[in-house]
This record gives C-alpha cells, sequence and structure tokens, in this order.
C-alpha cells in the first residue's frame, strides 16, 4: 500500500535542517526534474545528448566540493587533482586489463581507490596538522599543479605503466598499438558484461542515475547525525571538539569523500570521451566547480545543481561565440562575492522565506517551502 | 678547480632559487602578511607588471624605468582593486580567497584576449662572466641584490616612516587607530598598493628573464603563498629570509641531484613538513625560542 504516511516517513530521512525543501511541492518538483532528466534522450537527439552528459557527470565534482565545503567548511582549491588522479587510474588499469578481463570492473574501482588514498594522505597532513582552512585550499592548488607539471613532462616513450604511456601533453594513450583512445567503461561479470559507450542514451543513464543516487544520499548525509556534527564543525570547530567530537577525523573523512565523488567524475569523463591529457589537472577543473558552487549557494545540494548544469551550458554557449567563456564566469564569481555571498539561489531563497514570514505577521496564509 | 666551479654552480643556483623565492613573495608579505588579505591574482599583478615593463621598454624606455613602470602599473591597479572588491572582504579570508580567485582568472583571460600570447621579451641585461667552463648571467646576482634592496626597503619604510606607523596602527587595531584621527580607509588603499607596486616590480624584474604571457603569474602565486605561509606571521623579514633559505636550499640540492620536477616536489614537501611541525611558521617558532631563552 502506498499510503501518504509511508512515503511522508521514507522522505523523513532525506529532510532536515541542513537541505532546503521538504514539503509536497519540492519533492514534486525533484520528480519532476528525474522525470526530465529520463525523458532527455527522447527529446534532444545525437551530439545535444552527448553534451549534456558532459554537463551532468561533472555534478559529481560539484557536489562533492558542496558536500566538504558547503557543509563541513573544508575549501580545496585542488579537487582537479582527485578528478585527473581518478581518470589516469581508470584509464591506466583500462588499457592494461580490458584485453585479460574484458570488463573495467577492475579499473573503475582502481579509479576510485587510488585518489581516495591520496587525499587520505593528504587529509592527515593538513587535518592532523591543524591547518587553517585558507591553507588547506592553497595547498590543494599546489598538490593539483604539481600533478600537472609532472604529467605534462611524460612525453617520452619510457614514461609508461605496462601498456598505457603517459603521453605528456598529448594525453594518456596506447602508444605502441597506435591507439589513443581509452576503454569506455564495462561492467559486468564474466559473460554478463555491458559496454557504455560514451555517446549512447546507456551512457547518459547511468552517469544521471549515479547523479540522482548520489543527491539523494548526500542529502541523507548532511540530515544524519554526522551531517549535524559537520555543520557544527563548520560554524565552530573549537566547540565541536570541546564537545567531545573528533574534529581531524571527521573532516578527514568528509575530504575523502569529495576526492571519492571527484574521482567518480573523472573516470566517467575518461569514459565519455576516451580522452585525458594533463589538462584535467589544470587550473579550470579547479576553479570551475569553487565558481559553480559558490555561485550556486555553496550550504544547498539543490542550488549546486542547478548552477552547475546552468553555468556548463553557458559557458558552452560563450565559447562558441569568443573566448569570453572564463571571463564572463570569473566575473560572476566576483560579483557574486560580493553582493551574495552566501550564492545567488540561497539567498533569493531567504529573500522569499522572510517576505513570506512578513505576509504571515500580517495575517496573511503561512507556508514552509 | 673542478670541485671549486661545482660549489660556485650550486652556490648560484642557490642564490638564484632564493631571489625567485624572494621577490615573488615580497609584495604578498604585506597584502597577505601585514593586511590579512588572501589575494590569489597577486601573480596576476605580477604579470601586469611585466607587460607594462615589456610595452614600456619596446617604447624606447631604459630598462630599469622600464621596470619601475610596471611596478607603477600594477601599484594602480592594485588600488583600483582594493576600493572596488577587496575593500568588502577584510577579515573574512575565505571570502576574499574565493573573489581574488575569481579575478585572477578575468585578469589573466582578459589580457589573453586583449592582446593575444604576449608581448615581445625584453633582453636580459649585463652580460656575463665565466667561472670554471660554465658561463653565468650578471643580472641573476642583480636579482637577488635587488630582492635584498626591496626587502630592507619594506622594512624601513614600516618602521621609520610616519605612513609605517599609521599602516601598521591601522592593521593592528582599525577602530582606535580611526580615533587617532588616522584615514584608515585611505591607509588600506595605500598599503594594498604598495604591496601591489612590490609584486609589479618583481613582475618586471622577471619579464627580462622569462616569456611573457598571460598565465605568467600562476605559478608565482602559489609560490608566494608557500614562502610566506613557512616564514610566518611573528616577523614577516626574519620568516621571510629564513624561509627562503630552507625551501630554496632543498630544491638546489634536489634539483642538482635529481630533476627539476622533484625539486619542486621536495620544496612543497619540506614547507608541508615544516607547516606540521611549526603551525606558526619559522619566525612563530624563533619567537617561541626566544621567549623561552628569555625566561631562563
Amino acid at each position: 500500500m502506498l499510503s501518504y504516511a509511508r512515503v511522508d516517513r521514507w522522505l523523513s530521512r532525506f529532510n532536515g535542517p541542513q537541505t532546503i525543501g521538504h514539503s509536497a511541492p519540492f519533492w514534486g518538483a525533484v520528480l519532476f526534474v528525474i522525470g526530465l532528466g529520463i525523458a532527455v534522450p527522447y527529446i534532444v537527439g545525437g551530439y545535444d545528448l552527448v553534451n549534456f552528459t558532459g554537463f551532468v557527470l561533472m555534478l559529481f565534482l560539484a557536489m562533492g566540493l558542496c558536500f566538504i565545503w558547503g557543509f563541513c567548511g573544508i575549501l580545496s582549491l585542488g579537487q582537479g587533482a582527485f578528478l585527473g588522479l581518478g581518470g589516469y587510474t581508470y584509464g591506466v588499469v583500462g588499457i592494461n586489463l580490458i584485453e585479460a578481463q574484458g570488463n573495467t570492473d577492475v579499473a573503475l574501482i582502481a579509479g576510485l581507490i587510488v585518489p581516495v588514498l591520496l587525499a587520505a594522505v593528504l587529509g592527515y597532513f593538513m587535518f592532523y596538522a591543524r591547518l587553517k582552512g585558507v591553507f588547506v585550499a592553497i595547498l590543494m592548488l599546489v598538490v593539483t599543479l604539481l600533478f600537472q607539471t609532472f604529467l605534462n613532462q611524460t612525453a617520452g616513450v619510457q614514461w609508461h605503466i605496462g601498456k598505457a604511456y603517459l603521453g605528456g601533453n598529448n594525453g594518456l594513450g596506447r602508444f605502441s598499438a597506435g591507439i589513443t583512445e581509452l576503454p569506455s567503461l564495462k561492467l559486468g561479470i564474466g559473460d554478463l558484461v555491458y559496454e557504455f559507450v560514451g555517446t549512447s542514451p546507456a551512457f547518459y543513464y547511468l552517469v544521471f542515475g549515479l547523479a540522482a543516487i548520489t543527491f539523494l544520499g548526500l542529502r541523507m548525509m548532511v540530515n544524519s547525525r554526522i551531517g549535524y556534527i559537520m555543520v557544527a564543525i563548520r560554524e565552530d570547530p573549537d566547540r565541536t571538539e570541546a564537545f567531545g567530537y573528533d574534529v581531524r577525523l571527521i573532516q578527514l573523512l568528509v575530504f575523502c569523500v569529495g576526492a571519492l565523488l571527484a574521482a567518480f567524475s573523472g573516470i566517467l569523463y575518461v569514459g565519455w570521451g576516451g580522452f585525458i591529457d594533463p589538462s584535467a589537472f589544470g587550473i579550470y577543473n579547479n576553479i570551475l566547480p569553487v565558481i559553480w558552487v559558490a555561485v550556486g549557494g555553496r550550504k544547498s545540494l539543490e542550488a549546486t545543481v542547478v548552477s552547475t548544469i546552468f553555468l556548463l551550458w553557458l559557458s558552452q554557449r560563450l565559447a562558441i561565440g569568443g573566448e569570453y567563456a572564463f571571463i564572463v564566469l570569473g566575473g560572476i564569481l566576483v560579483i557574486v562575492m560580493m553582493l551574495a555571498p552566501e550564492g545567488v539561489m540561497t539567498s533569493m531563497l531567504d529573500y522569499w522565506a522572510r517576505w513570506r514570514r512578513r505576509g504571515a505577521a500580517s495575517g496573511r496564509r503561512t507556508g514552509d517551502i | 678547480m673542478e670541485v671549486l666551479s661545482f660549489i660556485f654552480s650550486l652556490l648560484y643556483q642557490y642564490a638564484d632559487s632564493i631571489a625567485l623565492l624572494l621577490l615573488s613573495s615580497v609584495g604578498l608579505i604585506i597584502i597577505f602578511g601585514m593586511m590579512g588579505v588572501i589575494n590569489m591574482a597577486h601573480g596576476e599583478l605580477m604579470m601586469i607588471g611585466a607587460y607594462v615593463t615589456a610595452w614600456s621598454y619596446h617604447a624606447g624606455v631604459p630598462t630599469g624605468f622600464a621596470i619601475i613602470m610596471g611596478g607603477i602599473g600594477a601599484g594602480c591597479v592594485g588600488i583600483l582593486i582594493e576600493r572596488l572588491i577587496v575593500r568588502r572582504f577584510y577579515g573574512q579570508l575565505l571570502a576574499s580567497l574565493v573573489a581574488t580567485w575569481g579575478l585572477s582568472l578575468v585578469l589573466s583571460q582578459s589580457f589573453l584576449l586583449l592582446f593575444g600570447p604576449g608581448p615581445k621579451g625584453v633582453p636580459t641585461p649585463f652580460g656575463s662572466f665565466t667561472v670554471g667552463q660554465l658561463s653565468y648571467s650578471y643580472y641573476r646576482l642583480v636579482m637577488l641584490a635587488s630582492a635584498l634592496a626591496m626587502i630592507l626597503g619594506v622594512w624601513a619604510l614600516f618602521t621609520f616612516t610616519r605612513f609605517g606607523v599609521q599602516a601598521r596602527s591601522t592593521m593592528e587595531n582599525p577602530e582606535v587607530a580611526r580615533a587617532l584621527g588616522i584615514n584608515t580607509s585611505a591607509i588600506y588603499a595605500l598599503t594594498f598598493g604598495f604591496g601591489s607596486m612590490l609584486a609589479g616590480l618583481a613582475g618586471g624584474i622577471f619579464a627580462l628573464t622569462a616569456l611573457i604571457e598571460p598565465n605568467f603569474g600562476q605559478s608565482y602565486t602559489v609560490v608566494a603563498f608557500i614562502t610566506v605561509v613557512v616564514g610566518g606571521g611573528a616577523d614577516f623579514v626574519s620568516g621571510l629570509f629564513a624561509s627562503a633559505l630552507i625551501l630554496a636550499g632543498v630544491k638546489t640540492i634536489i634539483i642538482n641531484q635529481v630533476n627539476i620536477l622533484l625539486g619542486q616536489v621536495a620544496m612543497m614537501v619540506t614547507a608541508l613538513i615544516i607547516i606540521r611541525l611549526m603551525p606558526t611558521g619559522l619566525s612563530g617558532y624563533f619567537e617561541r625560542i626566544r621567549l623561552r631563552v628569555g625566561r631562563r
């Protein structure tokens, strides 16, 4: 039986004070967006779908940064390090194992584990040293730029891991076989293997489904006990420590989750385009997520999702007209930080809530968002 | 003789590394160290200094004056940035970091769009000398000397002049400074402009040895932050020197023995370890030792 009370109870684990939206209209809108997402391959065709897939797969990177920065106060300017490392690891392992195994399961898992290990080591150094937030941010930028510098100079044939040639500026490839195309995602066991070709609707549904699950999972997490502790750390780490929580450990774990999500974007990026080069570690993969998250509203997963898709679309439109994209995006970031430091969507919702409350005070109908 | 020339070449590289660290962070010790503003557009100010230097040089200005023009240009841009943007972010470290990072993207991309890949380079002056088999450029030594002169100048300015005292009191306690009749808003703008000018001068000095392009400054920003953070905030001048001596030392040795990339990694790791062991930086550590010795 599907009763309203049961749905309400089931939804309650995704609702709470850490997230905006818990009313029936809100969840109706979420369902509508999910429905729209499912319908996309039927509405737009070929090239536009491939394009849109490219936007959606960046949501993991954006939601990861929103999770660590917006909810736990850890700003990282180097999420590109985890994205790039995830993509490279997936590619290297995939190239080496695809023929022997016929699938990329191991590559996928390796592409997730290696960046998380890096995050654990870096996080241990940074959080257990009680490094200030700004230094964590800058240090991560240094780390990712070092990766880029290293990979840029690996053009020679001596730089290879098994059959995978790092290839310097040209990007990772199977140089010996003359193939630079990296393996697409082939998941399954034994003969039950399905290949998610990057340009296919199947790949889109994979990415979209994972993004929806991640969104709900993160919503559940920030409204659970650990979410409360995360927000407490964001607001006042010393007081949280005084209450007996291990601030450093939680920061470390949260940071690893952010790295995991960034790595996911990297792996899906390789599965989508079949290509990765050192610019994955470069300045744009680091600054763009910060722009998406800050402009929408870093304390809201919903705002992050909307602004990420919108700004990706906007930068692509601008890129067609010339090289204005990054000037406009940087300009938007500066203006938003000055006028609406909490993000455009969060500020707008705040105004709306205040307006409604004023309405309530003067006797009008009240309600929650 | 072999050994002597090897030692000389090592020392020369060491001096060069020190000059690089000191020059890239000399503006930042004022803007970040004194004012507490995380200016991620620091490298872009250096880039502007380099551009103005190159333009001035090709317009017929003698090299030395061209560098000064670069400093003035970056200083003016710095005052503009302070008035328009940075002014709103005093006391908010993360917000100033994000906003100025956006600004750095705007600046570098605008220069790319407006001026293309970059101006023609400026030839390195002063010629070279030979020790053993190898020839060395005098200019690299001039770079170190000018870095030292700039830091000495900063120290003298903030210690002996009226402006320096007013600036320090403003950063220490703006309310009291204002009550004493200091125009703190002008002091903020001037101090930021002065820091930017030093960044521009450094950019101009680098312009004579490096390729000038819109991403010219990117790498200097992070190097400058590492140097300043390792130096710590208790005493900028001694902290900066200690930090540059240690980091450049590690870098020189590793570059010489292994390769350039590992040299950079080693510098990073050293910085990490120093911050891990001494969270207040080198100068904070010196201060603690001094206090401990004083108590005995």
